[in-house]
C-alpha cells in the first residue's frame, strides 16, 4: 500500500505545479489591474482607476471592437467553409482527399510571418486596398485549415448508412446534411470554431501586415505602446472573465439539457 | 440550437458594424505609440468636423513598410533619417505654408534641418537626444561625466546596464566613444566600433531591450541605461534617484517630424492638423503628457522656467549647438551592416 501512495503524492504535486505555472501569471495580471499606483511590482492599494482609464481610452476600445468583429466574422465564415469542405472531402476519392489534406496542413505548419507577408503581397499585387476587409479575409484564410483539421476525424467515424437511410426515407440532400450529418459532427464543428476564434484573437503578425489606416487589433495596440500602462491588465482581466463565463456556459448548457431529456424520458 | 447561435452571432456583428462605416470626412494619421495626448485628437475632430483614424507603429522601418503597401495616410510622424530618404524618393508632399502658419512658433534649434533646409516638407513634432540615464546612488556622477560612453567598459557595471536594442543607436555610441562620426562611411571605423562593442559586451553583459527599459529604470531594476532623453525625462520624474548625462564624446540628436505622404487623400485637412499640433496650447499639453520635448520655443521656455512642469529636469531640453552632436543620415553602409554586426556582438 505504502509504495502505491508515494507516486500519488508526487503526481498531485506535479499537477499542482503545472496548474500554478499556467494560472499564476493570469492571477498576477488580474491582481495588478486593481493596483492604485502605476507599478507592475508594487501593489499599493485597491482601485478601479485602470478600468476607468480603459473605458475612456477610445483607441483601446476601438481596438477591442475591431478584434472582436474580426474574430467573430472570421470564425463564422471559416467554420462554415471548413465544415462544408471537410464534408465534401470525406466523400471525395482517396487520392484527392489525401492531397488536399496535405495542402491543408501547409498553412498550419507555416510560420505566421510567411503567411502574413504572402497575403500582404497578394493584396498589393491585385491592388486590393488594405483595410478591414483585407484583415477579415486574411483571418479567414488562416482559420479555415484548423476547422477542417478538427472536423475531418469526426467525419471518419460517421456511419455512411445513416445519411443514406435519411435519403431513402425521403429527406432531400440538404435536409440530410442539416438534420443528420451536422448534428452528429456538431461537437467537432464547435471545437473547430473555438480554435479558429482563439487563433484569430491571438494573432498579431498577420493582422499587422494586412490592416489599413486606423484599424488596429488589441495585440497591435499593446505592441506599439512605449510605456506599459495597467489598463492593459484591466482589458486582459475583462477578457479572462468573459472567456471563463463562455467556457462555464458551454459546459453547463449540455449538462442541463441532458438532465432535462433524462427527466422527460423517466 | 445552431440557428439560434448563428442568429445571435449575426446580431452581434450588426451591432458592432455601424460605428465603423458612419463618417463624413476622415483623416488617417500614423504616429509612434504613446506619442500624443489623445485629447488633441478628440478636440481636433470636434473643431474641424472630421473623424481621425489613428494608427501607431514602433520603428521608422515598419512605418516605411506600411507606406509601401499603398495605404493612404494623411499625416505621418517619423524620424529624421527616414524623412531624408522619403524626400529623396519623392514620397512626400510639400506643406501648404498658407495653412501651416504656426511655423514661426518653432524654436530655432529645431528648424531648417539638413534634410529639409526650409521646412518645405516636414515640421518637427518632438525632438530628443540619446543620453546615459543612471542611478546616482549606485554610480558616481563625476565618473560618468569624465568617462562618457567609455563607462560602459567598466567591469563594475556588469549586469546592471540596459542598452537600447537598435543597431544604429548602439553603433552611434561606439563610434562616438572612438571619436568618429556616427554617420561614418568607412568600413575600417565600423570594424573598430564593432570591436569596441564586443569588448563592452564581454565586460558588462548588458541587457539589450526595447521600451521596457523605461519602466525598468523607473522602478530601479538597473543602474544605468542608454536612453532617449524623453524616455529618461519620464523615468526620472518617476524615480528621483535618476539623472542624465549626454557624454561629451557627442551623441545623436533625433528629430521626429510630421509630414504628408504623396498619396495623402486629404492634404488640406492634413495641413490643418499639422498647424493645430504646432500651436502653443496643443504643443504644451502634448509635451506635458508624454514628456518628450516640444519644438515650440515658448513651450520650452515656459515649462523649464521656475514653476514649469519640467523645472530642474535636465533631460527635458536636449543639448544643442554642440559640435560633436550629430543627426542621423540615411547611410547605406550603416543601414545594411549594423543589424547583422549587432547580432554578432550579442553572441560574443
Amino acid at each position: 500500500m505504502k509504495k502505491r501512495r508515494a507516486p500519488k503524492v508526487l503526481s498531485s504535486a506535479y499537477l499542482i505545479i503545472v496548474l500554478l505555472f499556467i494560472y499564476l501569471p493570469i492571477g498576477y495580471l488580474v491582481l495588478f489591474s486593481f493596483n492604485e499606483g502605476k507599478s507592475m511590482t508594487n501593489f499599493s492599494g485597491f482601485s478601479l482607476k485602470w478600468y476607468e482609464s480603459m473605458f475612456s481610452n477610445r483607441m483601446m476600445i476601438e481596438s477591442i471592437r475591431t478584434t472582436l468583429i474580426v474574430a467573430v466574422v472570421a470564425t463564422a465564415v471559416s467554420t462554415v467553409v471548413g465544415t462544408v469542405a471537410a464534408i465534401g472531402l470525406s466523400k471525395a476519392k482517396r487520392i484527392v482527399r489525401s492531397i488536399i489534406l496535405e495542402v491543408n496542413n501547409l498553412p498550419v505548419m507555416n510560420p505566421d510571418i510567411v503567411t502574413a507577408i504572402g497575403l500582404m503581397l497578394l493584396f498589393i499585387s491585385v491592388k486590393f486596398q488594405l483595410g478591414m476587409l483585407s484583415l477579415i479575409l486574411s483571418h479567414i484564410s488562416f482559420c479555415t485549415p484548423y476547422v477542417i483539421l478538427s472536423v475531418m476525424p469526426k467525419l471518419r467515424q460517421l456511419d455512411d448508412n445513416v445519411a443514406e437511410a435519411a435519403l431513402d426515407l425521403g429527406a432531400t440532400p440538404f435536409k440530410a446534411l442539416t438534420k443528420v450529418i451536422i448534428p452528429q459532427i456538431y461537437p467537432a464543428i464547435l471545437s473547430g470554431a473555438l480554435i479558429a476564434f482563439s487563433m484569430s484573437l491571438d494573432d498579431f503578425v498577420v493582422s499587422y501586415f494586412n490592416t489599413g489606416a486606423g484599424i488596429n487589433t488589441i495585440s497591435m495596440y499593446v505592441y506599439s505602446m512605449k510605456r506599459y500602462n495597467l489598463s492593459v491588465n484591466a482589458m486582459s482581466t475583462l477578457i479572462v472573465v468573459v472567456v471563463t463565463l463562455i467556457l462555464i456556459l458551454a459546459n453547463l448548457i449540455p449538462w442541463i439539457k441532458d438532465k432535462k431529456t433524462q427527466k422527460e424520458e423517466t | 440550437m445552431t440557428k439560434k447561435l448563428i442568429a445571435s452571432l449575426l446580431l452581434i456583428c450588426l451591432a458592432l458594424l455601424p460605428v465603423c462605416s458612419l463618417a463624413a470626412e476622415t483623416l488617417n494619421i500614423m504616429n509612434y505609440g504613446d506619442y500624443i495626448d489623445d485629447q488633441i485628437i478628440y478636440d481636433f475632430e470636434k473643431e474641424f468636423g472630421v473623424r481621425i483614424n489613428y494608427s501607431t507603429n514602433d520603428t521608422p522601418e515598419s512605418m516605411y513598410t506600411k507606406l509601401q503597401t499603398g495605404v493612404s495616410y494623411d499625416v505621418v510622424v517619423t524620424s529624421d533619417y527616414m524623412i531624408d530618404r522619403l524626400i529623396r524618393e519623392n514620397r512626400i508632399m510639400k506643406l501648404d505654408k498658407s495653412i501651416v502658419t504656426n511655423l514661426d512658433q518653432l524654436s530655432d534649434q529645431v528648424k531648417n534641418l539638413y534634410f529639409d533646409p526650409d521646412n518645405d516638407y516636414s515640421v518637427p513634432y518632438f525632438w530628443q537626444n540619446v543620453v546615459l540615464c543612471y542611478d546616482t546612488t549606485k554610480i558616481d556622477p563625476e565618473k560618468v561625466e569624465e568617462k562618457g560612453w567609455s563607462i560602459l567598459h567598466d567591469p563594475e557595471l556588469e549586469g546592471h546596464v540596459f542598452l537600447y536594442d537598435s543597431p544604429r543607436d548602439i553603433f552611434m555610441m561606439a563610434l562616438k566613444a572612438l571619436g568618429y562620426s556616427m554617420n561614418t562611411e568607412s568600413r575600417d571605423e565600423l570594424t573598430q566600433a564593432y570591436d569596441w562593442l564586443v569588448k563592452m559586451n564581454q565586460t558588462i553583459h548588458p541587457s539589450f531591450v526595447s521600451d521596457e527599459m523605461i519602466d525598468g529604470m523607473a522602478q530601479g531594476e538597473k543602474w544605468m541605461a542608454m536612453m532617449y532623453s524623453g524616455d529618461a525625462t519620464y523615468a526620472s520624474m518617476e524615480n528621483e534617484k535618476l539623472t542624465v548625462w549626454a557624454p561629451l564624446d557627442g551623441t545623436n540628436i533625433a528629430y521626429d517630424n510630421m509630414f504628408i505622404p504623396a498619396n495623402a487623400a486629404n492634404p488640406e485637412m492634413a495641413n490643418r492638423f499639422i498647424n493645430y499640433v504646432l500651436d502653443y496650447p496643443n504643443s504644451k499639453r502634448n509635451t506635458v503628457l508624454t514628456c518628450y520635448t516640444s519644438p515650440n520655443a515658448k513651450v520650452i521656455e515656459d515649462l523649464t522656467a521656475p514653476g514649469g512642469e519640467f523645472e530642474g529636469i535636465e533631460s527635458y531640453l536636449p543639448r544643442s549647438g554642440y559640435d560633436k552632436d550629430e543627426i542621423y543620415t540615411d547611410n547605406e553602409l550603416l543601414r545594411t551592416e549594423t543589424p547583422e554586426l549587432l547580432v554578432k556582438v550579442k553572441l560574443q
